[in-house]
């Protein structure tokens, strides 16, 4: 909790937070003068025998309220500065971290709700902690001028207790943070269970599985109705507390107050403290409580959901504008494009492999394809081609190159990888297009959108400069963009993980021939078709890899032919 | 299935106030005693002032006021930990009641959503488990600031009558500045999700920024748009202040007043000092009102939260009967079934017969009842009218037990739930048929890759819409005698598709299969084509073929 609350305040201008305090020096001026006013309106007015007099003093009072609003209205505007840069951090840092976790494969659960959610109630929050925390702050400031004012022995009575009330609270802050934040967990957690549950709700009832269902939701609602009744011990906490720090310095007051009557204090400056007791101190510390209680609460929850990275905070994106990438020389002796050397990878130390001690070589301008059932580890045999997945054993080279010794930006050069989805942004055609290679000239942007077959998608979109809306494109037509722009990359290599299985089979056909006469490629296949047009096609077939030509795997493997049957069965869609 | 009498009654309001009835008179005494010592409290206060002033002795008074503040005190701890463990039991009651009805009745959930349901179970319950306290709450609430403005009557009615006028300069001040402050936020929620649907946008494109490596360009393009979210906020901050000082300006008013009357009340010896500070606390109670508001809107929410989770509390459950069924190969009988819906039938008199360990394919074209044919044969639907009977017994006459050793389904999106695979495969289970079922369709392979192989969490598991499928069809594997398959391998591909079929193939129960591939369906023993929820024609693959209506059901 420590670690959230220094974030919180890790990030707050020096500057802020005086013109804040600032306006809410003057926004208390009510509340400090009250006690004094009243004091003097009391003894010099109706006690003394002159109402009017008294009258008057009131009426400062109310002239008092009028600066004090003044004071508010300046208190709020200050507030966006203190709360918004906060926000603005917050924002950053979880945009920066679910790029990057989507990036390195790990996509954040919940990024979206994070950003429009989370980083709105911590938005909030945060706003009401400043607010209650300032105020406490400045009316103990006030209400110590103002008893000081009266008479410092009636300060000397009511501070003490009063400040160990707020001792006593900020002593308790962290277990009552400890049962909150429990508590939400266990909300959260009855939520994913009630929310898997509902959704399987029919599916479980087809399998016979209610009973489980029941018991897979009972654990989590009997955790979290043992966690919410465990706040009732926090909300003891906070009422004692609220006791000592509101309720001692009244009681203290009156059983001093013969002896200080004796001693000279008038009758209306004990009513002036016991005022700034009861409309001051009290409603302070209340606010505290319930600002720190409800507000610190909510942001502690959403600081640990949002988990901000307290070290590198305001580090900036790291990696280098996008350059144009230029071809490399060429090695010399020519090694392999891309040969992969007893490549193994397995998710889990208890799990089977994914891909086992597979060694094969792909030269310059070859066509191979990767073929195999779902589930096989076809894109994860992408991904450590590519160099985004490390092996376990066993590598990846690029012309002799070994891919873990490469930057992200210099693999960049050397292969580029479509996966399914093709990536569009809201952005213009052209920057869509020359994602991979910024320099491009139109012409070369639009050669390739034509050897893909794009050319009258961009067209229809309204040519290179159209602003491109993804929502209103179609997976099939988001994947020829993106069969575009990965044909312009200068990249030699190009990797079609499942790229084209959105697109019709001509569609396919024309694309993947596009890419053929492009350069080196390698295509994990949906169709059998794809196989067919590939000079060689690796076999994966959980477990065992068959590498060849078509004649030789008809002969070798299982698989392949009934792969190939149903390529020349095809008498059905 | 034993049911608790008091659950099945309809849930109102008054049954939901009712079930917390154990704890109501602790809260009611406490909140009533607490709201009565407050009231009291500054005529204490008053007394003690005066009889310090008047230089008596004061150890009365100054006794009876800290007496009710340790009452004031002790109400509120009583009244605070009852009204939390009140709350939480009954929350967890109505979400057990909940989870169960939703689980009881697969044949009438299908009209909510799982948002909706989620929804209601998590905060729904929440708001209504507070229906009990909020009731006495609210009356307890009402207490001090009424009470206080009849001890300012008591004391003088003058004093009650600045009070008024103290009010209406209130209501005066609070609509004088009243200010639309919307737009800022409008526009501050347009620069967001202006930032959301850029950073959904490059999610979606995650394998394509990491092998571009080009993570912080997309960075700073998402980020593009927080100068504009940054100023919107502030905006909204500034339209935030004229409330502000609104509310600091009608704060005094509404006391200032009375304690100028009872000031000359004082002067004319009719109050004493300590009365005077007694009537601005009164003051400060009575304006109170305006929150009582408060009160009456948390009462309403947990009506409305009642009334909103009776929907789902009062669903009626499937009734199972107690049959088992006889011997027999699965023969499943349609006779004259016919199935309603909101805008007329969606089921028309259906009779045909599945002979047993045969095959049979339910075509048609999309939203011709194929699926709620499916869901009747499987007894997740109950026909309005007509039989459903598996080897001669009616599937509603057959125990649940039964009913679902017998029969299952798998569809093209099944929803999975539990802990782990194994859980998601076999709900409730033992693993050896977990492992058995997950071999059958091919899963087996994809589970011993995984990180724990078959005790990988469920959220942690990489999954397809094949994969999905394929523990679907899992999950349905051990029916004995009737499997029914709703376009459950459409997401699968060429060689999974292959190896799910030999399975198939290979065991002999009853196979209906609603299918879109004419390769499935000529496979098939008997063809049901559906079209517009009644039979168009049964018979062989090969025989409909010949129809260009039935050949046009294919072409998609």
């Amino acid at each position: 909790m420590r670690q959230e609350f220094r974030y919180a305040a890790s990030g707050l201008s020096a500057r802020a937070v005086w013109a804040l305090l600032a306006w809410s020096a003057l926004e208390i001026l009510p509340t400090a003068v009250f006690g004094l006013m009243l004091a003097r309106a009391v003894d010099e007015g109706f006690l003394a025998g002159r109402p009017w007099t008294g009258a008057a003093w009131l009426g400062g009072v109310l002239l008092a309220a009028a600066v004090g609003a003044l004071g508010a209205a300046r208190v709020y505007a200050a507030l966006g500065a203190v709360v918004e840069p906060f926000r603005d951090r917050l924002v950053r840092q979880v945009v920066r971290r679910s790029l990057a976790g989507a990036a390195a494969g790990r996509p954040e659960p919940g990024a979206l709700s994070l950003l429009t959610r989370q980083v709105e109630i911590a938005r909030d929050a945060y706003a009401g902690i400043v607010v209650s925390v300032r105020g406490c702050l400045v009316t103990t400031v006030g209400v110590t001028a103002g008893l000081l004012a009266l008479d410092a022995r009636l300060a000397a009575l009511v501070l003490p207790p009063f400040f160990l009330g707020l001792m006593a609270f900020t002593a308790t802050l962290g277990f009552a943070a400890g049962r909150q934040r429990a508590a939400a967990e266990a909300d959260a957690d009855l939520t994913d269970a009630a929310g898997r549950v509902a959704a399987a709700a029919r599916d479980l009832a087809a399998a016979g599985g209610e009973a489980y269902g029941e018991a897979f939701a009972a654990g989590p609602i009997a955790a979290q109705r043992k966690a919410e009744r465990a706040l009732a011990g926090a909300a003891a906490l906070r009422t004692l507390c609220f006791a000592v720090g509101g309720w001692l310095p009244l009681l203290v007051l009156l059983v001093a107050a013969p002896r200080l009557l004796d001693q000279g204090v008038t009758a209306g400056a004990l009513t002036g403290a016991l005022l700034y007791i009861l409309t001051g101190l009290q409603p302070a510390l209340s606010a505290l409580i319930s600002g720190l209680g409800s507000s610190g609460l909510r942001l502690y929850v959403a600081l640990t959901r949002i988990r901000p990275d307290t070290g590198r905070d305001e580090v900036a994106e790291a990696d280098p504008e996008p350059g144009p990438l230029n071809p490399l020389p060429l090695p010399d002796p020519p090694a392999p494009v891309l040969a992969a050397h007893g490549l193994t990878f397995a998710y889990g130390p208890r799990s089977t492999p994914a891909v086992e001690d597979l060694e094969f070589a792909v030269g310059p301008g070859e066509h191979l394809a990767i073929v195999g059932p779902s589930g096989v580890g076809k894109s994860t045999l992408a991904a450590l081609l590519c160099g985004l997945l490390r092996p376990d054993r066993g590598g990846v080279a690029y012309s002799g190159d070994d891919a873990a010794q490469l930057s992200p930006r210099e693999l960049a050069r050397r292969r580029v990888l479509l996966p399914q989805g093709g990536y569009v942004f809201t952005a213009t055609v052209r920057e869509n297009l020359a994602y991979l290679h910024p320099g491009a000239t139109d012409e070369a942007i639009a050669a390739s959108a034509a050897a893909v077959g794009a050319t009258g998608l961009v067209d229809r979109l309204g040519g290179l400069d159209a602003l491109l809306a993804p929502r209103d494109l179609s997976s099939g037509e988001r994947q020829i963009l993106a069969l575009a722009r990965a044909h312009l990359s200068p990249a030699p290599v190009a990797i079609l993980d499942e790229a084209t299985c959105h697109l019709d089979p001509a569609a396919e056909a024309r694309a993947e021939r596009a890419f053929a006469e492009r350069g080196t490629l390698i295509v994990i296949a949906h169709r059998p078709s794809s196989a067919l047009r590939a000079e060689r096609v690796l076999v994966l077939d959980g477990g065992t890899a068959v590498l060849g030509d078509r004649e030789m795997l008809q002969g070798v493997s299982p698989l392949f032919r009934v792969l190939m049957a149903h390529q020349s069965g095809g008498a059905t869609p | 299935m034993t049911a608790v009498p008091a659950a099945e009654r309809p849930l109102t309001f008054r049954a939901a106030v009712r079930r917390s009835l154990a704890w109501l008179p602790l809260i009611a005494a406490a909140a009533v005693l607490g709201s009565l010592g407050a009231l009291a409290l500054p005529l204490a206060l008053a007394a003690a002032v005066d009889a310090v002033a008047a230089g008596g002795d004061a150890t009365g008074p100054v006794a009876l006021a800290a007496g009710l503040i340790a009452l004031g005190v002790a109400c509120d701890l009583a009244e605070s930990s009852a009204e939390t463990a009140c709350a939480a039991d009954a929350a967890a009651r109505l979400r057990t009641g909940m989870v169960r009805r939703v689980l009881g009745a697969p044949h009438r959930i299908s009209r909510f959503d799982t948002g909706d349901l989620v929804a209601r179970i998590s905060a729904g319950a929440a708001d209504a488990a507070h229906a009990g306290p909020s009731a006495v709450g609210a009356v307890a609430a009402a207490l001090p600031p009424l009470g206080a403005l009849a001890i300012l009557v008591w004391l003088d009615w003058r004093l009650a009558a600045a009070f008024a006028v103290g009010l209406v300069l209130v209501a005066m001040v609070l609509r004088l500045f009243a200010k639309q402050t919307t737009a800022a936020a409008r526009q501050y929620q347009a620069a967001q999700s202006e930032i959301a649907a850029r950073l959904t946008e490059a999610l979606d494109g995650g394998r394509t920024i990491a092998a571009a490596g080009t993570a912080g360009a997309e960075t700073r393009r998402v980020l593009s748009g927080l100068p504009a979210l940054a100023r919107h906020g502030r905006a909204m901050w500034r339209a935030l202040s004229a409330a502000g000082a609104r509310a600091a300006v009608a704060g005094p008013l509404a006391t200032v007043g009375v304690l100028a009357v009872a000031g000359f009340l004082v002067a004319a010896g009719r109050l004493s000092p300590g009365e005077l500070l007694a009537a601005g606390q009164y003051a400060m109670m009575g304006a109170g009102l305006g929150s009582l508001t408060g009160v009456v809107a948390a009462t309403a929410r947990a009506k409305a939260a009642v009334a909103r989770i009776a929907e789902v509390h009062d669903l009626s459950a499937m009734s199972y009967g107690t049959d088992t069924l006889p011997p027999g190969t699965g023969r499943l009988e349609f006779t004259g079934v016919t199935v309603d819906g909101d805008a007329g039938p969606i089921l028309r008199d259906l009779t045909f017969a599945v002979p047993g360990g045969a095959t049979a394919a339910v075509v048609g074209a999309s939203g011709s009842g194929k699926s709620v044919l499916a869901e009747t044969a499987a007894r997740l639907r109950d026909p309005d009218s007509g039989t459903v009977t598996l080897d001669g017994r009616p599937l509603s006459a057959l125990s649940r037990t039964e009913l679902r050793r017998a029969l299952s389904l798998a569809t093209a999106r099944p929803a999975l739930a539990g802990a782990t695979l194994a859980d998601a495969l076999g709900p409730g289970r033992p693993r050896t048929l977990i492992v058995d079922a997950a071999t059958a369709v091919g899963a087996h392979d994809f589970a011993t890759r995984l990180p724990a192989a078959y005790d990988t969490p469920l959220p942690d598991l990489p999954m397809s819409g094949g994969e999905a499928q394929r523990i679907g069809l899992a999950r349905a594997w051990h029916a004995e005698r009737l499997l029914v398959l709703d376009d459950a391998t459409s997401s699968l591909d060429l060689l999974s598709a292959d190896r799910v079929e030999q399975a198939l193939a290979a065991s002999d129960r009853t196979r209906l299969v609603v299918t879109y591939d004419a390769t499935q369906a000529d496979r098939a023993d008997l063809v049901v084509w559906l079209e517009a929820g009644a039979i168009r024609a049964t018979g062989p693959h090969g025989d409909l073929w010949d129809d260009p209506d039935y050949r046009a059901v294919f072409a998609r």
